[in-house]
């Protein structure tokens, strides 16, 4: 999970290391994951999201692609 | 509060406070445990996926967000610098300080560095880009690469 300054630095990545080109997340689309995912993380109560509630998460902001999904198999190896 | 509260409480509160995961020593004197005991707890928070530990089954590896080892993703906060795993977890140990922070990092491709500065309410605006090479279902077979 990396950093990248445009699209085509992060294409170009892909294509040195041989690896496909994932759906790119804005800065503001991640600190909503950050939030969400670890806002309470240093709370008595904290735990990690369930994966119905990552998939809400994710649905929240518009990652809806099949590839945030935890429980989805279409990526199984 | 059960034991297994108290001993998550302390690894984070910790990490919080000084910038590095506590030593299996440190959480031994703290939660008063003997180190089967530890081990015990420890395992279970794994379980829980709060935790990664190293192959001793003692050694915290990682605290998401905070990282126990060194990473070319920090977060400088109030003068302490904390390790991510990560370039999500940069932006989450901002989310779960609670305070204003400054997100060091780096362009992956470019080596172009990354300065984020980012408020309780959120960083400021970036046209940086964040990128996920595994698919969520995929995330902890390998947590370390991930």
């Amino acid at each position: 999970m990396l950093f990248f300054r445009s699209e085509e630095l992060a294409s170009e990545w892909c294509r040195a290391k041989g690896v496909p080109r994932r759906p790119l997340v804005r800065m503001d689309q991640l600190w909503t994951m950050s939030v969400t995912w670890y806002g309470t993380r240093l709370d008595p109560d904290s735990r990690r999201p369930a994966p119905a509630e990552i998939r809400g998460i994710f649905a929240g902001i518009g990652l809806d692609d099949p590839f945030w999904d935890p429980l989805d198999d279409s990526f199984a190896t | 509060m059960e034991l297994d509260t108290r001993a998550k409480l302390a690894i984070y509160t910790h990490t919080a406070e000084r910038g590095r995961v506590p030593a299996p020593a440190e959480l031994m004197r703290r939660l008063d445990l003997a180190e089967a005991e530890l081990r015990g707890v420890l395992a279970r928070l794994r379980e829980k996926r709060l935790l990664l530990l190293e192959a001793d089954g003692l050694t915290i590896r990682m605290a998401p967000p905070f990282s126990g080892v060194p990473t070319q993703h920090r977060v400088l906060s109030e003068g302490i610098e904390y390790f991510a795993n990560c370039a999500w977890d940069a932006l989450g140990v901002c989310a779960a300080l609670r305070r204003p922070s400054e997100v060091r990092s780096r362009c992956e491709q470019s080596g172009e560095p990354l300065r984020l500065a980012v408020a309780r309410d959120g960083p400021e605006p970036s046209d940086w880009l964040f990128h996920c090479e595994v698919p969520a279902s995929r995330w902890w077979n390998d947590l370390v690469y991930t």
